[in-house]
């Protein structure tokens, strides 16, 4: 009772541009591990942003994905709450389309401050289409390198949906060298029993990496969607078998819902 | 008598001349302005309006006249199929039907379905007619109040290696994702045929899904004390697409307007369908809310005329349009293309005057729609009125003036048919005229027997592996993941079961609720090309079959009935002999449909018809989604068994084709009654949880339906298969039914018993020859084909192994290379 009371100050936005196609099941896996969560129109005001504790950036097709994935909505006006918010060492996450906005505003790997991309989510290799399967995260950086991941255990395995056409990292060599030493790369695809193979990276990104922080930490950009697997009856043949014929066990959030419960957590402590 | 309507004085509009013209000139005149009407048909408008028609009316009569409106030819034939039951919310003749989810909360949910043919858009403009497909179904579940929950995509393309249908079949599949990805609606599962019979046209059908509390359905009509109220026009600018090219071209040259040369093509625009659908669902909050009455309808056929005249025409009304306040991104457009032009995404709805401002609000301000595409917008079009004239007017004058019944009644046919003729061997003398002791000559035996021995006696008969590699890689069997990623089939996130998994799709439709809904198809080109009838009983039987198997009861059905030319009397007499045997077999298994759709004139290049496609869509329910059931295996040393009514005709088989088998061959048939109980029995044994792993036996037959149930889909599961049968006949024939692997053996037998399932012990003990094996399936089948069998053919093990008796163990991985590769090479990628 205390922990939900507790809870119950801290509030989500979840903005919703034109062609935003996910905020519902963001909304809905936030509230379920106890989070007060509005749905952020476009046409909101930079006020209405500002006063959220955490941001999330859906998944979708934002304006289109015009010139680029991500390209338009990331001189959205709102953009400039999203930027106030990292800048404060507020929670940011973008999921899928919400990853490429954050890679295109450059909050994302965030190096020396810059508000222009330093890499970007380019067309999945090979063939450039658009894939949408179910893969493995997992965490790749120390826990505590990411707000997100500060309360999970180091390796921790997330299960999750990739359905992009542009979710492969690219960067220039040097770019991509930071990311290395930053241990930006919180996340990178491996096979169900956690081991990385070539095989287990569904789009050719580079580096394997799955999901990106910035310099601080407080911001992340993951291309695969955990709220998609985040209930056991998203996952049943993966599930105990005792979750068989067990409505409730159905009905819990499970598998996917571990990263919304690293924001909750973060967000508490 | 209908009133007629007085004459128009031809201002800026001209009439369309028939009175006093020959049948000859009407004709000539008719086909240079693209008119489908027939010189019968203009001569009939011409009576009923008592004057020459204007050529906006003119236009107006030949889209609501039309095949595609009023089901002419098809109409005396659809009211054969069952469309009642005890759960039916709303039956076939609106935009879409409901059947009833359950109650949750105190309320009662529906599930809302459409059905949905684009197949001639495609075939000429793939990406756009698919995509296209995708965003007028969508609107048919939407205008119903419904939030739109999935979506599911029968095809039926030419084969792959002919230069078009490669880029049919691989730009169909790029428009639907396309469309579908970007509007935020999972493509929860559909099936893919290849053959010939497409090559000049292909089918792309589509399912959509949606989900409505049953008091808040909003209907296709304008309600009963809709006088005087508002037609609201909401969505995209209309422009110069989607009006018919041939008859584009004839009315422009008439209007003397050089600019515009060319017909157009309707033009998707997933993005501001995104924006569309959910300042509805916002509409629809604050309707419901405040229980407001209105009526709403999206535009397909016929544009404004057809979507606004039906709505008024439903209630009882007439109404009266002003073509300049409707919303245009082009100038000029001529009032033809205004009335009848087919832009996409729009709807219209019917309002309470009072209430117009808070709807415009919705979409203008609330939602931007201005600002999202040129020119979208909505705008009072219209109004309602009790006198039941439809008018349209233009530049300050009628130039359409008609009474609405006798625009909206359409007409009817009663076509001559001539049913086609069954030449098909029945079974039983089918199998006993192969003279057991002609081993090596029958290619039966040389096909089916002979592979079990091919080690022993040197015959260089191909091994079952090989045999089976080969069905498995065939294009109407090999996996279709490829096709299958390429759309997103999780967004929503309530996705249980996704496509390609499972049977059926299975999606959580009401977040927090127990609920599953479960959607499959069925429809084998295959069989449409052999048997009309029991192409449409199979049909049926497939998409029910499927939805069984995911632990779903069969709820409902939908059809589309893809076909050829209704003039032709075999043609249209195909059409009736599926239509018989939909309807047979949705009667024995005692599921209604509830919504449905008809495309003819589906032909090849030489005027021969498709293979009659009645493509069937079941909606199972599962009230709880934790008995949810896939085919993938679950754990070493259950058993496995089958559950089918033992037929093992081999028409229209994979394994035929491949094998090149000389027919005709006898068909797979069974009793509907035994389907009944078969399903029944399925049911009762999910309901106990004692199913572990189910999968239908259709294309491919039992070897494939085992190898599917075994080829992980992802890189975990390694359980194998050891079967104590020896299947022979029945290894390859198409027989319907299950495969189960059971939690409880014995549990499972008396489940299946318990629903009149016979349980079978075969006796292998003494098998020893060929002619051995054939003589224990022929006895099989003429046990008693009306029964249900169960019978324990194996069990699973451990390792990436198929083994069946007496024969080298198979390799799994083998076998799946060859299942995966085939449209993985095609879809993947290829250029």
């Amino acid at each position: 009772m205390t922990a939900t009371l507790r809870k119950a100050s801290m509030r989500v936005g979840v903005l919703v541009f034109p062609g935003t196609n996910s905020e519902d099941e963001t909304q809905r896996a936030c509230e379920a591990v106890g989070l007060f969560t509005d749905l952020i129109h476009w046409t909101a005001s930079l006020q209405d942003v500002r006063r959220y504790d955490a941001l999330i950036l859906p998944g979708g097709f934002a304006y289109e994905d015009r010139v680029r994935a991500g390209a338009i909505a990331a001189h959205d006006h709102l953009i400039d709450a999203v930027r106030q918010a990292a800048s404060d060492g507020k929670p940011v996450l973008g999921i899928c389309n919400g990853a490429q906005i954050l890679i295109e505003t450059g909050l994302v790997p965030g190096f020396d401050d810059a508000r222009h991309p330093q890499a970007a989510f380019a067309p999945n290799a090979p063939g450039g289409r658009f894939l949408c399967r179910h893969v493995t995260m997992k965490l790749n950086a120390p826990p505590a390198r990411c707000i997100f991941t500060q309360s999970m255990q180091a390796g921790a395995l997330i299960p999750a949906w990739h359905s992009n056409r542009e979710g492969r990292l690219s960067a220039s060599p040097a770019v991509l060298d930071r990311i290395v030493s930053g241990d930006h790369g919180v996340f990178v695809y491996a096979d169900e029993r956690g081991t990385c193979t070539p095989e287990a990276v569904p789009n050719g990104s580079r580096l394997g990496i799955a999901g990106m922080t910035n310099v601080a930490g407080n911001v992340l950009a993951l291309m695969p969607h955990p709220e998609r697997d985040a209930w056991t009856f998203m996952h049943m043949d993966a599930a105990p078998e005792r979750a068989r014929g067990d409505t409730n066990a159905a009905l819990t959030p499970s598998g996917g819902i571990a990263l919304f419960e690293g924001l909750a957590a973060a967000l508490h402590r | 008598m209908k009133r007629p309507a007085p004459p128009i004085i031809a201002g800026k509009v001209p009439t369309f001349a028939v009175l006093g013209k020959s049948d000859e000139a009407l004709g000539q005149d008719a086909r240079r302005h693209g008119l489908a009407l027939t010189v019968e048909e203009l001569r009939r408008i011409a009576g009923g309006l008592r004057r020459d028609p204007t050529i906006v009316e003119v236009h107006a009569f030949d889209a609501q006249w039309s095949e595609h409106c009023s089901y002419k030819s098809s109409r005396a034939f659809l009211s054969r199929l069952p469309t009642e039951g005890p759960n039916v919310v709303v039956g076939p003749g609106e935009d879409a039907g409901i059947v009833h989810l359950g109650e949750w909360k105190g309320e009662r949910y529906g599930i809302v379905v459409a059905h949905e043919s684009h197949n001639h858009p495609s075939q000429v403009v793939p990406f756009e007619g698919a995509a296209t497909g995708i965003g007028g179904i969508v609107r048919d579940v939407l205008c119903m109040g419904a939030r739109v929950i999935a979506v599911a995509d029968p095809l039926r393309f030419g084969p792959l290696d002919d230069p078009h249908c490669r880029y049919v079949a691989q730009s169909v599949v790029d428009g639907i994702a396309a469309y579908g990805n970007a509007i935020g609606v999972p493509n929860i599962g559909g099936d893919v045929y290849f053959h010939e019979g497409f090559r000049d046209n292909c089918l792309v059908n589509v399912v959509a899904l949606g989900l409505v509390k049953e008091r808040d359905i909003i209907h296709s009509r304008a309600p009963a004390n809709a006088d005087g109220w508002d037609l609201v026009l909401v969505g995209k600018a209309t422009d110069r697409s989607g009006f018919g090219g041939a008859s584009f071209s004839s009315l422009v040259l008439d209007e003397d307007d050089a600019e515009a040369n060319k017909g157009a093509v309707q033009v998707p625009d997933p993005f501001l369908k995104n924006v569309l659908m959910r300042a509805t669902y916002r509409a629809f909050d604050v309707i419901a809310e405040e229980r407001i009455s209105v009526g709403l309808k999206d535009l397909g056929a016929g544009g404004i005329m057809g979507c606004t005249a039906e709505l008024v025409a439903a209630g009882g009304f007439g109404a009266t349009i002003d073509l300049d306040r409707c919303p245009t991104s082009q100038p000029d457009l001529p009032p033809a293309v205004l009335a009848v032009g087919e832009t996409q995404e729009r709807l219209a709805w019917v309002v309470p005057p009072d209430f117009t401002p808070r709807l415009l609000a919705i979409y203008n301000d609330e939602y931007t729609l201005p600002e999202i595409a040129q020119g979208a917008r909505a705008a009072v079009i219209g109004r309602v009125h009790t006198e039941r004239a439809y008018v349209m007017r233009w530049h300050g004058e009628e130039v359409m003036r008609v009474p609405i019944d006798f625009l909206t009644a359409g007409i009817r046919y009663e076509r001559p048919y001539e049913l086609p003729k069954r030449t098909l061997p029945d079974l039983t003398s089918w199998l006993r005229s192969i003279e057991p002791n002609e081993k090596g000559k029958s290619p039966l035996f040389q096909h089916v027997v002979e592979p079990y021995f091919s080690s022993e006696n040197g015959s260089d008969a191909p091994s079952l592996e090989q045999q089976l590699a080969r069905v498995l890689a065939h294009r109407d069997v090999c996996s279709r993941r490829a096709i299958f990623e390429r759309f997103d089939s999780v967004v929503r996130g309530s996705t249980s079961i996704a496509a390609g998994v499972g049977d059926a799709g299975v999606i959580a439709p009401l977040p927090g609720a127990p609920f599953g809904v479960a959607l499959a198809l069925g429809g084998n080109p295959r069989y449409g090309a052999i048997d009309p009838q029991l192409a449409g009983e199979f049909a049926v039987r497939e998409a029910v079959e499927n939805v069984a198997a995911a632990g779903a009861h069969p709820m409902a059905l939908t059809d589309c009935l893809n076909f050829g030319n209704p003039q032709e009397k075999r043609q249209l007499g195909e059409f009736v002999a599926a239509v018989d045997g939909i309807a047979r077999a949705a009667r024995a298994i005692d599921v209604p449909f509830i919504s449905g759709n008809v495309s003819l004139y589906n032909e090849a290049a030489d005027g021969g018809a498709i293979p009659a496609s009645p493509i069937v869509a079941c909606i199972g329910v599962l009230h709880d989604l934790s008995k949810v059931c896939t085919p993938v295996l679950k754990r070493v040393g259950s058993p496995l068994y089958r559950l089918a009514i033992p037929n093992f005709g081999l028409g229209g088989s994979v394994f035929a084709e491949i094998a090149e088998m000389p027919g005709p061959l006898p068909l797979p048939t069974a009793s509907l009654d035994a389907v009944r109980a078969e399903i029944a029995a399925l049911l009762t044994a999910h309901a106990r949880g004692l199913v572990l792993a189910a999968h239908d036996i259709s294309d491919g037959g039992l070897l494939v339906a085992l190898a599917e149930m075994a080829f992980p889909t992802q890189e975990h599961s390694a359980i194998g298969i050891e079967l104590s049968v020896s299947p022979v006949l029945d290894a390859f024939s198409e027989t319907g039914g299950f495969i189960v692997e059971a939690a409880e053996g014995d549990a499972f037998e008396d489940a299946c018993v318990e629903r009149g399932a016979v349980l079978h012990l075969r006796d292998e003990s003494r098998r020893k020859t060929g002619a051995d094996m054939i003589a224990t399936t022929v006895g099989l089948q003429t046990a008693d084909a009306r029964r249900v069998l169960v019978e324990r053919i194996g069990r699973t093990i451990d390792g990436p192994i198929f083994a069946i008796p007496a024969i080298e163990a198979m390799s799994l991985r083998t076998l799946y290379e060859a299942w995966s590769s085939p449209l993985r090479d095609f879809y993947g990628d290829a250029a």
